[in-house]
């Protein structure tokens, strides 16, 4: 078990469940600072439109936001994305701490599977903390393949047989009804 | 066949420049600031977001249907402060921010403003040179870890820019569109009921 860092500096980390405007606003101003400022992924690939069916948790360093991640929540797993710390707070696992605050949330709605979906360089980070591949083969070509993740909630029960649908949980949400419904429809 | 400036922008972009005005546009500023004042230059959140988004007004230009660039506005009594100036790495080169100023600058001037405003870091004076603007003094100061200067623009006068007996229709129109109806003046056409919901007494249960 990696040790979390308690303070930088003498400022303390600590996380929080995004619960208002203001604090939902920080986590896309870190993620805009990571995935916009420094991996120029455009706007409108960052904000995908999940962020309101979304669970946002923070990190703070004393006061300052240092790092968010976000959970998505499926039947059968919970799943946290868009993993960020900010540059100048990185090495001292503030990542660690935003997945362990998610496995506790995981835990407390009774959610027995995380899963998430990786780049393949950053498949050593996932599997340090706990994580397994999904599908044992290699990642394969391409630095943009996508790499299934998953780790138990309860670190002493194993995973129950279960099979993520890989391509789906990245679409838009209303796209994963099979019904064709479009967006807004009213039904009953 | 488009052609392809380096960096693989196209050679003529669309340009195109609103005034923030729901909130998912704010949302868009936020993000492009973020990228650029949190994610390249170290900025702290609570510097730039400083307690003054809530007192200004947002510009947002997007390239091509992206977010792009974005400018913050605050108005004083004798000057419109141009701040939180940016344009996403990726549009950088193509002279994009020239129309993000001279937008600014007319809009500025609808609002019957004379004089734009700015602090701005040292390394940029060239760049907004040729946009007209120059040094208010010789003061060098410092915030958030960069030199600045206070440098102006004299803006000239615009017909037909808001005064206290433009018709007060034309004043509610949205700010970025002063030259068509507004939403309220189509409301006009209902007339005036002057509807008031009834005062009710609480039911007690």
């Amino acid at each position: 078990m990696q040790t979390i860092a308690q303070s930088i500096g003498g400022e303390v980390i600590t996380t929080k469940l995004a619960m208002k405007m203001e604090d939902t606003l920080q986590a896309f101003a870190v993620r805009a600072a990571c995935f916009m400022g420094e991996l120029e992924v455009p706007f409108s690939e960052e904000f995908d439109g999940h962020d309101f069916g979304a669970t946002h948790v923070i990190a703070y360093v004393g006061d300052e936001p240092a790092g968010t991640v976000r959970v998505r929540w499926f039947q059968s797993f919970a799943m946290p994305e868009r993993l960020a710390v900010i540059q100048r707070f990185r090495g001292h696992s503030i990542g660690h701490l935003l997945l362990e605050r998610v496995r506790k949330l995981a835990e407390s709605r009774g959610c027995s599977t995380l899963y998430a979906q990786a780049l393949p360089g950053d498949v050593r980070y996932w599997e340090r903390q706990g994580w397994r591949r999904l599908v044992a083969e290699e990642a394969g070509a391409g630095a943009k393949r996508i790499v299934a993740m998953i780790k138990a909630v309860d670190p002493s029960k194993p995973l129950p047989e279960f099979e993520a649908p890989e391509q789906l949980s990245l679409r838009h949400e209303p796209q994963l009804d099979a019904s064709g419904l479009p967006l807004g429809t009213v039904s009953n | 066949m488009t052609v392809q400036k380096p960096g693989g922008m196209p050679a003529h972009p669309v340009i195109t420049i609103k005034l923030a005005s729901t909130s998912d546009e704010m949302m868009q500023c936020y993000a492009l600031r973020a990228a650029v004042y949190m994610g390249e230059q170290n900025c702290p959140y609570w510097e730039e977001f400083d307690g003054n988004d809530y007192t200004a007004t947002h510009i947002i230009m997007y390239v091509d249907g992206e977010p792009a660039g974005s400018m913050r506005l605050r108005w004083f009594q004798s000057f419109c402060k141009f701040e939180r100036c940016v344009v996403l790495r990726r549009y950088r080169g193509l002279g994009v921010h020239h129309h993000l100023n001279a937008w600014c600058k007319d809009f500025a001037r609808r609002k019957g403003y004379k004089r734009a405003y700015v602090h701005l870091q040292r390394r940029l004076l060239p760049m907004m040179e040729k946009e007209g603007f120059r040094r208010v003094d010789d003061r060098i100061f410092n915030f958030s870890d960069h030199e600045y200067y206070a440098v102006y623009c004299d803006l000239e006068p615009m017909e037909g820019a808001v005064k206290l007996d433009t018709d007060p229709l034309v004043t509610n129109r949205p700010e970025d569109r002063m030259d068509a109806p507004g939403i309220l003046e189509q409301s006009a056409a209902r007339g005036a009921s002057n509807p008031h919901a009834p005062r009710v007494e609480r039911l007690v249960n």
